[in-house]
């Protein structure tokens, strides 16, 4: 199924390489968006003011656009592709700015959900430890300002306030973790398998949020038959996971 | 018969008749089913189609009055489930001779039947594509891919089409996102990545009207045929423009 002998060693160097180059230059600028990431949910948790959701989209373009052009552009320069990433990146941060402008997402409690959104907030805090564990050291370690680590930040600020959310990010981050779930097999990254544990309760969630907000009764099939469809997708998911 | 009857089968037939066309009936069926509803109620219907309008001409037996009305298409979604119930009821008009109020009374419960559930659609259409790209030869990692790509840039068509952007520029724009997005898995180098990018736009592809036109063609509505057959083509260009801007971003040429 996937062609592990055939993964050249060359890729997997380049890739732990590109990530202590990027860690070694950057760490210090890493701390201070990883501050100003857990300043915001408190912001919109305990003052949640028009001008905190403008400055929470406009960070999550911010640092969308920062993954895009220094994580990739810059340090991953050296891996096959990386334009590719930085593409999808920015699509991120078009999504958010997209948001912006539409004023669509209300960065709003539900009073549903909110303990599994602040339990996925905090997991990329343990990218690095879950690194140190592994026996890996400083700077060639994950951090919470790595690809998977800004994704997982992303769902849980949609999981924590989901209102009414990007579904666009959503996707984005959703497809994110389809790709983290085959980064555990290729590049040996543990780590990834928090995004992709946390995508799958959060697909459920939103969907069938979605297909709530639909009105399911002027559509066809039943609502129980998409429900159990979105389960089943949410397993076959997970199936791949296990397999990873 | 009295003008006033010929008036009502007129407008009900141009109804039935617009609504076929817009659903995507091909045309030799809807001017088959039209007529044998007309013959079920005793006149003649005479039609002649075209892309946007339709036009037809309702005389009795006797030709002594004549009716004709001119409508629009309206652009309904590719609906199978019309196309069989709505002939259905044709042959039901004829073979148990139904009033026309009776008539009136079917397509009105056939077109108020609910539509199809847009998460329901968004899955099964992701879950198609990804079926595509195993049937290409893809691998479990380029399926799960082709599936999520397939799922974002089919979001994108229905949100654009939702906000009444002009289908060509939902198309292109929707061909980018998908592609770009399956684009990823050339980055994991997967060995069937190529196969995950090209099945990802799958799902845009207009099957129906391209069938159509030629179905069309071949019965001798040439014009119509045609008309479909030319926007088939522009759809299949915008797929491409869509699909070229990612290739030309992602791998400097077009594969």
């Amino acid at each position: 199924m996937w062609p592990q002998g055939r993964i050249p060693v060359k890729m997997k160097e380049a890739f732990w390489n590109s990530i202590a180059a990027y860690n070694s230059a950057t760490w210090i600028w890493q701390i201070a968006m990883a501050v100003v990431a857990a300043v915001l949910p408190a912001l919109l948790w305990f003052r949640p003011k028009e001008w905190v959701k403008t400055v929470t989209k406009l960070y999550m373009a911010a640092v969308s656009l920062w993954i895009a052009f220094v994580y990739y552009m810059k340090y991953g320069a050296v891996r096959d592709y990386s334009n590719v990433m930085t593409i999808f990146w920015c699509l991120v941060a078009l999504s958010w700015i997209y948001d912006l402008a539409t004023r669509f997402s209300s960065f709003r409690k539900s009073g549903k959900y909110s303990a599994i959104g602040l339990a996925i907030l905090v997991l990329p805090l343990a990218y690095p430890f879950i690194s140190v564990s592994r026996g890996l050291e400083f700077p060639q370690i994950t951090t919470p300002m790595i690809p998977s680590g800004v994704a997982l930040y992303m769902l849980g600020m949609l999981m924590t306030f989901n209102r009414k959310i990007n579904f666009f990010a959503f996707l984005l981050v959703m497809h994110w973790s389809v790709i983290a779930i085959s980064k555990i097999a290729i590049f040996k990254i543990p780590e990834d398998a928090l995004l992709a544990a946390a995508c799958i309760p959060s697909m459920v969630i939103f969907f069938l949020q979605m297909l709530k907000d639909a009105g399911q009764s002027s559509f066809k099939p039943s609502g129980k038959y998409v429900k159990t469809l979105i389960y089943a997708v949410a397993v076959l998911l997970a199936g791949c996971m296990a397999v990873a | 018969m009295t003008q006033e009857h010929m008036t009502e089968i007129a407008n009900f037939l141009a109804r039935y008749l617009s609504y076929m066309l817009g659903s995507g009936v091909h045309t030799s069926r809807v001017v088959r089913n039209s007529k044998r509803i007309g013959a079920a109620l005793g006149v003649d219907v005479s039609i002649h189609t075209s892309q946007k309008t339709a036009t037809l001409t309702v005389t009795d037996s006797e030709c002594l009055f004549f009716k004709t009305r001119v409508v629009d298409i309206p652009a309904f979604p590719i609906s199978f489930e019309w196309n069989a119930d709505l002939s259905a009821l044709s042959w039901a008009a004829c073979d148990e001779k139904m009033s026309l109020e009776a008539i009136e009374r079917k397509f009105a419960e056939i077109t108020a039947k609910p539509r199809m559930n847009p998460v329901f659609v968004l899955f099964m259409v992701s879950l198609a594509n990804a079926s595509f790209c195993r049937l290409f030869g893809g691998d479990i990692w380029a399926m799960l891919i082709t599936f999520t790509a397939t799922m974002i840039g089919f979001f994108t068509r229905q949100h654009l089409t939702k906000r009444k952007v002009n289908h060509y520029i939902v198309f292109i724009v929707s061909a980018f996102v998908a592609s770009i997005c399956a684009s990823s898995s050339l980055a994991l180098g997967i060995d069937t990545a190529e196969i995950a990018l090209a099945t990802s736009v799958l799902y845009l592809v207009p099957g129906v009207p391209l069938i159509n036109g030629l179905i069309d063609i071949t019965d001798g509505h040439i014009q119509i045929g045609i008309s479909r057959i030319v926007n088939a083509f522009m759809l299949i260009i915008c797929i491409a423009i869509g699909m070229s801007v990612t290739l030309m971003l992602v791998k400097d040429s077009l594969l």
